[in-house]
């Protein structure tokens, strides 16, 4: 068994239209930024894995064409896009590719540049998810008032509301609690100079101002479509201790897939998901993450959490997911600031998704976060206390996938 | 890596040729459309785990077989999940390049429920819309029934909506 | 050399062809239960799952989300690459060589009816300039490849013709080949129709639909598992630069990922050690620079082993016996299926297009314009 540790790590300012670059110079600046701060050229870097939805960006095969600008030509490199969990499969790759002991550095690179496609949000990229279901439910008469009644809801929003409906139903979170975790990520992105909805002291009256979008939707709980990239390098044992005195250590990781969930399944059949809001990808990933990394009780022994929530009623349910809380008591904890950046359990200190979603490259950077805080180099947003143990978080897919990465300060043994 | 600051780039444009998509079906929603002709609601059984999914599809992932026997639920259910959408509005958002009310879609002002109903003896949810029923009164656990077209033609627009169990 | 032994112990694929009758869904659950059964285990036994497909191919965003069930994937730690099946099987390997995992299973597909793989290349080149002259797709590059490889080292049409000849029939003994051509002559080869100069009709790999799944396991499993694993025995892979700026002439990429493997295998001779190769040739002449990249033969000198029958069935080194991507070329699954009709040549399961004693074969999958990127795996068996 090889330890692998995170040595370096690199990010691009995010923001809603990075039109002063290129989609390779976008990439390449968080590349470089995390080949300087892992203190490697790029002939030091002996594999590459990389990420994004090409759907959105209209490019297929991107690295192709930009490998030059990662300095990928000559090296083994494998793309891989997994939806929302992109970020977290590439990082999770370029892990086991020193983990295997076929490269002693790995690489990881993820990105999106949504401004590039013509359409807010890459609409079309988003439909191709299913647009194949819904023509085939044409060919057998289709009614179009459960269209009217997706688009009213908001077709990507939507299946997020699903799930906080039910979270609602079943523990008692209310929408004030929402407007809480809204307020502290956004205040917590002020801290982050690569953060793209940065609001210094938000607070959750701020956020129960805005417009309600759809119950309990507010406007200001929806997560930005962000252009970004993000980069990590991941160095064997041997390396990252000669490297830096404190790597990130990689201790537990998993990503489970589980039913389609919500959404109806390939041929527009159903699925056997009654709870929207079960997860239980989320549960076995969690599981055997910590069980890889010896923690047997992650409400004492993880110190932050970053986890991929969009929408805020998702950072409560998958909290709970990961065992971080009990079972709905999520949103009474982050009522008495547990959650905060100097709370018990910090989550997102960063500010999240819910501040910055660049979605290639969201995952990685809830790795990426997870490593800053255990190398003790998150600037402004690292949390007051010694972090021995983080966790990382990313789903997508139809709400089916997860990664699930436990980082630390000392190596697994 | 330093770099200077750069106002915007220039732009160019390019395209890829989504119409160019043929994607593959299969006919299991025939079935399914040929139960609700008949008012009734076909799903499908896993010889493994006996679990019901409607609409019927083709493979239980679970158990890794093909569950290709079908077997009719009940026509009333239970919402597991509802979501009320703002008052329709015209103008506001189009569905497939066409304004909602203006096609008579919907009605301006009205508040739609889509939900997620399990129907008895299922194991699925269905998506659908609650009808005849205050949105304020709508919660998760409310036992519904199917709302059918009157004239059914074998189609998935046979079964409108559900609306709450009157009894 | 690897810190474990990993070995194929079961495999199945699709019946390539065009536009197949079944949904993706149907294909995957097939070729997925298929290798399971040849491994003699269950879904239970998997600990992880690797599928191969792209976005722009199945005309999905997030191609793999509604297949997570068909193959097999439903609450097991589950990844794919967006690339040739022969790349999900380098990241199971890694995922077993990591210690964490034991058994793998890796499935990769492509259904090319669904959307012209040749028209989703055109969207790989430099958007910025390249793409915007609208010329350029992998048919068109590989004719300016072809041509300079013809110039450079004075190759004719018919000896690449020559390889369209041998594999489309040794493509008729396989059950899975889309094309078998058992009496094709170099003739027939030469007046198929002209794509771009000079590639024709009969030098491209056609655009099929097909599967194809593999399961992997460590040194202690495989043993339980079957009484004929096929080890990997070394593995290499590298990605080249884009087209504009790499030297043509070449194959660059597969001598550095062949390199690898031959070094990790302990090969140093492989035209004496290796007794049959399945190479990805998606144009004819990309097998004759795959031979040179290969270290068969001295540069240029592809077009000898061709013209002597060496790389015949019946020759000294036998290359592509399963007929090659010119014969079947479901994209995604094309790498992968070249593991696995090496795995049969060692397992002697090649039922019609056997090639006798073989211990040690050559696999390879490529992805890109001009082959720009390769893995090799080079298989053992007991």
């Amino acid at each position: 068994m090889r330890n692998v540790a995170i040595i370096g790590c690199g990010q691009t300012k995010h923001a809603s239209r990075r039109r002063d670059v290129n989609v390779a110079e976008m990439v390449a600046d968080a590349a470089w930024n995390a080949m300087e701060d892992a203190q490697v050229t790029p002939d030091e870097v002996d594999s590459i894995v990389d990420g994004n939805m090409q759907g959105f960006g209209g490019i297929a095969q991107a690295e192709q064409w930009m490998g030059e600008w990662i300095g990928a030509p000559g090296k083994p490199v494998l793309r891989i896009a997994t939806g929302g969990t992109t970020g977290g499969s590439v990082a999770q790759a370029a892990y086991y590719q020193v983990a295997s002991g076929l490269s002693d550095i790995a690489l990881a690179v993820a990105w999106e540049k949504h401004s590039d496609s013509k359409e807010a949000g890459a609409t079309t990229g988003l439909l191709h998810v299913a647009l194949g279901n819904f023509f085939h439910t044409f060919n057998y008469g289709m009614d179009l008032k459960s269209l009217v009644a997706t688009a009213a809801v908001g077709a990507a929003a939507g299946v997020a509301v699903y799930q906080a409906r039910h979270y609602m139903h079943r523990s008692g979170c209310r929408i004030e609690h929402l407007d809480m975790v809204a307020a502290k990520d956004r205040s917590n992105a002020a801290k982050n100079k690569y953060a793209h909805l940065q609001w210094p002291n938000c607070t959750p009256d701020d956020i129960a101002k805005t417009k309600m979008i759809v119950e309990p939707f507010r406007y200001g709980h929806i997560c930005p479509a962000s252009d970004g990239a993000s980069a990590v390098v991941f160095a064997s044992e041997d390396i990252a201790k000669k490297k830096t005195d404190r790597p990130a250590w990689i201790k537990g990781l998993a990503s489970y897939s589980d039913e389609e969930n919500q959404m109806m399944s390939e041929n527009s059949g159903g699925t056997g998901i009654i709870d929207a809001s079960e997860q239980m990808a989320c549960r076995l990933s969690a599981m055997k993450a910590y069980e890889m990394a010896g923690i047997k009780d992650p409400q004492k022994e993880i110190d932050v959490a970053e986890i991929y929530q969009p929408f805020p009623s998702q950072e409560l349910i998958f909290a709970e997911r990961l065992g971080l809380f009990d079972e709905t008591t999520a949103w009474k904890a982050t009522e008495e600031g547990e959650t905060e950046i100097d709370g018990r359990m910090p989550l997102d200190p960063s500010g999240g998704t819910n501040a910055t979603n660049a979605i290639g490259s969201s995952a990685m950077q809830r790795v990426l976060e997870a490593a800053l805080q255990v190398m003790g180099k998150a600037e402004e947003h690292q949390v007051p206390k010694d972090v021995h143990n983080a966790v990382a978080h990313g789903w997508g897919g139809v709400t089916n996938y997860i990664v699930v990465t436990v980082l630390g300060d000392s190596p697994r043994r | 890596m330093e770099k200077e600051e750069r106002k915007e780039t220039m732009s160019v444009e390019g395209t890829w040729d989504i119409g160019a998509t043929t994607w593959k079906g299969n006919r299991i929603l025939e079935e399914y459309v040929r139960g609700l002709k008949q008012k009734k609601i076909i799903g499908s059984l896993c010889p493994s785990c006996g679990k019901v999914i409607v609409p019927p599809r083709a493979i239980c992932g679970r158990c890794h077989t093909r569950m290709d026997e079908r077997v009719t639920v009940s026509n009333r259910g239970t919402v597991n999940c509802f979501v009320v959408s703002p008052p329709v509005k015209k103008g506001e958002y189009n569905v497939l390049g066409m304004d909602p009310v203006e096609m008579g879609m919907a009605e301006e002002g009205e508040v739609l429920i889509p939900v997620y109903v399990q129907f008895d003896g299922s194991y699925s949810n269905v998506a659908t819309t609650l009808e005849n029923v205050d949105p304020k009164d709508v919660y998760i656990g409310m036992r519904v029934q199917a709302v059918w077209k009157e004239e059914t033609e074998g189609a998935l627009s046979d079964l409108e909506a559900v609306e709450p169990i009157k009894d | 050399m690897m810190n474990r032994r990993v070995a194929i112990v079961g495999y199945a694929q699709s019946r390539h062809q065009y536009d197949m009758q079944q949904t993706r869904e149907d294909m995957v659950f097939d070729v997925a239960k298929g290798a399971l059964k040849d491994a003699g285990i269950g879904r239970e036994d998997v600990d992880t799952v690797i599928t191969a497909s792209t976005d722009f191919l199945d005309g999905r965003t997030i191609s793999n989300v509604f297949l997570s069930m068909a193959v097999g994937a439903y609450l097991k730690d589950e990844s794919k690459v967006e690339e040739d099946g022969a790349f999900a099987a380098l990241y199971a390997l890694m995922r077993i060589l990591s210690g964490n995992h034991d058994i793998a299973l890796v499935e990769g597909h492509t259904q090319a009816s669904v959307f012209n793989p040749h028209q989703v290349s055109s969207f790989t080149f430099d958007p910025t300039f390249d793409r915007q002259i609208g010329l350029l797709n992998d048919v068109s590059t590989a004719a300016i490849q072809a041509r300079m490889y013809m110039n450079g080292y004075d190759v004719s049409e018919e000896q690449i013709a020559g390889v369209s000849v041998k594999n489309l029939a040794n493509a008729a003994n396989n059950p899975n080949a889309q094309r078998k051509m058992p009496d094709i002559t170099v003739e027939e080869v030469l007046s198929s129709k002209l794509y771009y100069d000079p590639i024709r009709e009969l030098t491209i790999s056609p655009s099929s639909d097909g599967a194809c799944a593999l399961v992997l396991a460590s040194e202690e499993k495989a043993k339980e598992i079957t009484d004929n694993p096929v080890w990997i025995e070394g593995v290499g892979s590298c990605q080249d630069s884009y087209i504009r700026d790499r030297d043509l002439l070449k194959i660059g990429s597969l001598q550095i990922a062949a390199e690898k493997a031959y070094k990790m295998a302990g090969i140093s001779d492989p035209f004496a050690e290796l007794d049959v190769l399945e190479i990805s040739e998606k144009f004819a002449h990309e097998e004759l620079m795959g031979y040179e990249a290969l270290s068969l033969c001295r540069e240029g000198r592809g077009k000898v082993l061709v013209e002597e029958g060496i790389t015949e069935k019946y020759g000294e080194v036998p290359v592509n016996p399963s007929g090659g991507a010119l014969a079947a070329d479901p994209i995604c699954a094309t790498g992968l299926i070249r593991i696995v009709e090496a795995a049969k040549q060692i397992r002697e399961e090649a039922d019609g297009y056997q090639i006798p004693d073989v211990y040690k074969a050559l696999a390879h999958g490529q992805f890109g314009a001009c082959a720009q990127k390769n893995v090799v795996f080079i298989l053992g068996g007991e």
